[in-house]
């Protein structure tokens, strides 16, 4: 079996060198594929070879930063760890970061793995083995063309967390949907949270998931909401109730960088954006709930650039520019109030795309609450993308004029020619590499 | 009388349950649209368990939800039916997208069982393999322009001889087979498109708004509005799917 293996592993090697600066994350995929297609039994393989546990990490938004900031927490303490550090979370991207992870002599040399799945895809990777920890982070309203509906996503998470029974769920007790889940399943769980109220929630006309018992269908009442749906809550018809959180995150700051207590520590991070305080509180409670120590935590997140596209920073001629990622209304919604943040004049630029990984449903945009941008002293918004028409739309029936450029690079040009040298690009998922390549370009090109 | 006299009360059904794929849109879309041409409009959200007032109404919006909710819906529903039918035999306007459709009809008949439908129109939906899914056109007699949205049903629905809204163009329709999508009867359209229907479908928007002035004050005449985001929206769809 070895022979197979190695030479899988030595195939998925190849593909990636040739293919990964032509395609990017699709030659991880296709490193992926080659290698399961040689050695079908080779994630089983070589997940069994890590040598304390494996963590995955579920739920709609904060998959890949909470994982790789998961992993750097672990490396910090001076552990080797696995990780699908681009975000291919799917079966052939979590084959393809065992297989570039081993060893050309067909052996994988790991403490943790650390690796995000997509929730369909759960599915599929279960089979080849059990992880020790689930973090779930998170259920919201996401491609339902591509999922359905958000019950048809909790019902296979419920399947795959009962296929392990012994796999611990690291849970963010905010979220009603994920902490029905955990309770449900059976499965031992730890929760984390926010139990101090933060924003001012009165004015938010956001559409939350999830307004009725998972448990018994009765509305659920909310002493207050974090955003979205997160929150505490307690069913007024059964005991269902926010579990007791036991990795509390308190004295909450959020501004221009974020800062939290936790278990007595103080966290501090230089990011903005609210949903960041989970994710930095998920990988920390993940850490914890390891045994792992947490010494390090602090000079890991002063260090952590995720590089993704996730508040990614760039200048061209003088240009500050922030590109984001905003891919369904939760996340788009907690982009916006980072971008409020930045109360100085500033233009937009949002790419819109209908990919088939985008979802090709395109109504979501309906949902995010664009008329906090009369707020949010924007000089100018420029629609792009795909499908730029609907966004456009989307603003108009908002009051808020809008220019229209299909071509990504030619709208960031015009803004930085012509801008007030503060630019937010918020994009959505495909969006992402093209516009961050076309980013990176003009900045190597100044 | 002029139109700046004129004022819309649009009722929102069960937005608590049935808030699905941007239905806040077809809400926005009309407000707007009276709003620009000096109509008044105002919107009442009706929750699960209010009491609904339909002489009030002039227009009103039942949206999408899940199979679940759906269910949970149709408990609260049949309490209003009957005034909600009569709402609808006197003309009353009515935009049924997606779930509210289905709703619309006799039954839902789905794997986990079946749903009691509000009986307003004679049709009825069955849930079928596999769900249609995909960007679809219309050719609707309502309307000159092509109409055009997105579809995500695993409910097939018959119409039993009922009008359709449109023929299919590009996309499946309530069953895949007929080559005809929604449902209109007197001023009610049903439809499985959202996306949402009204924005990039400004004449069908502006159609449910006549009737509804119509109905309350008699022949109105809908002032122009600048259309041309709209049907840039609308004709990139139509060139993209049926066109090219």
């Amino acid at each position: 079996m070895r022979l197979r293996r190695m030479l899988a592993i030595w195939a998925a090697k190849i593909t990636e060198k040739v293919s990964v600066h032509i395609f990017h994350r699709q030659g991880v995929t296709w490193a992926g594929k080659i290698a399961l297609k040689i050695c079908p039994s080779i994630l089983k393989e070589l997940a069994g070879q890590v040598k304390n546990d494996i963590f995955i990490v579920c739920g709609t938004n904060g998959k890949t930063t909470t994982n790789n900031m998961l992993c750097a927490a672990i490396e910090a303490e001076g552990y080797k760890v696995i990780c699908n550090h681009t975000g291919s979370n799917m079966l052939n991207g979590v084959v393809a970061a065992f297989a570039l992870g081993a060893g050309l002599g067909g052996n994988l040399k790991a403490d943790y793995a650390c690796i995000e799945i997509d929730e369909a895809s759960t599915r599929r990777v279960f089979p080849h083995f059990k992880p020790d920890y689930m973090v779930l982070t998170n259920l919201f309203r996401d491609q339902l063309d591509r999922y359905g509906e958000i019950d048809i996503t909790m019902n296979i998470l419920k399947e795959v967390m009962q296929s392990a029974p012994a796999m611990k769920v690291i849970v963010n007790g905010d979220d009603a949907l994920s902490a029905y889940l955990a309770m449900d399943s059976g499965n031992p769980y730890v929760t984390y949270g926010i139990s101090e109220k933060v924003l001012d929630d009165k004015d938010s006309h956001e559409i939350r998931e999830g307004r009725f018992c998972k448990c018994c269908g009765a509305p659920l009442h909310y002493n207050f909401y974090h955003y979205s749906q997160l929150g505490d809550y307690a069913c007024t018809g059964c005991d269902f109730k926010r579990p007791e959180i036991l990795f509390d995150g308190s004295e909450i700051e959020v501004g221009d960088q974020l800062a939290f207590t936790v278990e007595g520590r103080r966290i501090r991070a230089n990011y903005k954006g609210f949903y960041n305080i989970y994710n930095i509180l998920a990988a920390y409670t993940a850490v914890r709930s390891g045994g792992i120590p947490v010494e390090h935590f602090n000079d890991m997140l002063a260090k952590f650039n995720p590089e993704n596209g996730r508040m990614e920073q760039f200048c061209i001629k003088d240009t500050k520019i922030v590109l984001n990622l905003a891919k369904n209304p939760a996340g788009f919604n907690q982009n916006i109030s980072a971008v409020m943040q930045d109360e100085t004049l500033k233009d937009i630029i949002t790419v819109i795309n209908d990919n088939a990984q985008d979802g090709t449903d395109v109504s979501w945009l309906w949902d995010v609450d664009f008329d906090r941008f009369k707020e949010a002293n924007v000089g100018s918004i420029t629609v792009s993308g795909i499908r730029c028409h609907d966004m456009g739309l989307r603003m108009k029936y908002v009051d808020i004029p809008s220019m229209l450029e299909a071509d990504v690079e030619k709208a960031i040009c015009e803004r930085v020619e012509n801008g007030c040298g503060n630019l937010y690009v918020l994009v959505n998922y495909t969006a992402l590499f093209s516009t961050r390549n076309v980013l990176k370009r003009l900045e190597e090109n100044r | 009388m002029e139109t700046t006299d004129m004022k819309i009360t649009i009722g929102h059904l069960y937005p608590d349950l049935l808030n699905l794929y941007g239905d806040r849109g077809n809400i926005a879309c009309m407000m707007q649209r009276c709003i620009w041409r000096g109509i008044a409009a105002d919107t009442i959200e009706f929750n699960t368990g209010d009491e609904i007032d339909f002489s009030k109404l002039d227009i009103v919006l039942l949206g999408g939800g899940s199979d679940r909710e759906q269910a949970i819906v149709c408990r609260n529903l049949l309490e209003i039916q009957e005034q909600f039918k009569e709402y609808v035999e006197n003309n009353g306007v009515v935009i049924a997208v997606c779930g509210g459709y289905q709703l619309l009809g006799k039954y839902y008949k789905t794997d986990a069982g079946m749903i009691e439908g509000l009986s307003l129109v004679d049709i009825y939906t069955e849930q079928e393999e596999g769900r249609l899914i995909d960007n679809i056109v219309l050719k609707s007699d309502l309307v000159d322009m092509p109409v055009v949205g997105f579809e995500n049903h695993g409910g097939r629905t018959y119409l039993n001889g009922n009008q359709p809204f449109g023929k299919v163009l590009y996309g499946s329709g309530n069953d895949g087979k007929s080559g005809y999508e929604g449902v209109v009867y007197k001023n009610v359209i049903g439809t499985y498109l959202h996306g949402p229907l009204l924005p990039k479908n400004p004449q069908v928007c502006d159609y449910l708004i006549q009737k509804a002035l119509e109905r309350k004050y008699g022949p109105v005449q809908l002032g122009p509005l600048d259309d041309r985001q709209e049907n840039a929206a609308n004709e990139y769809i139509y060139r993209r799917f049926v066109k090219e």
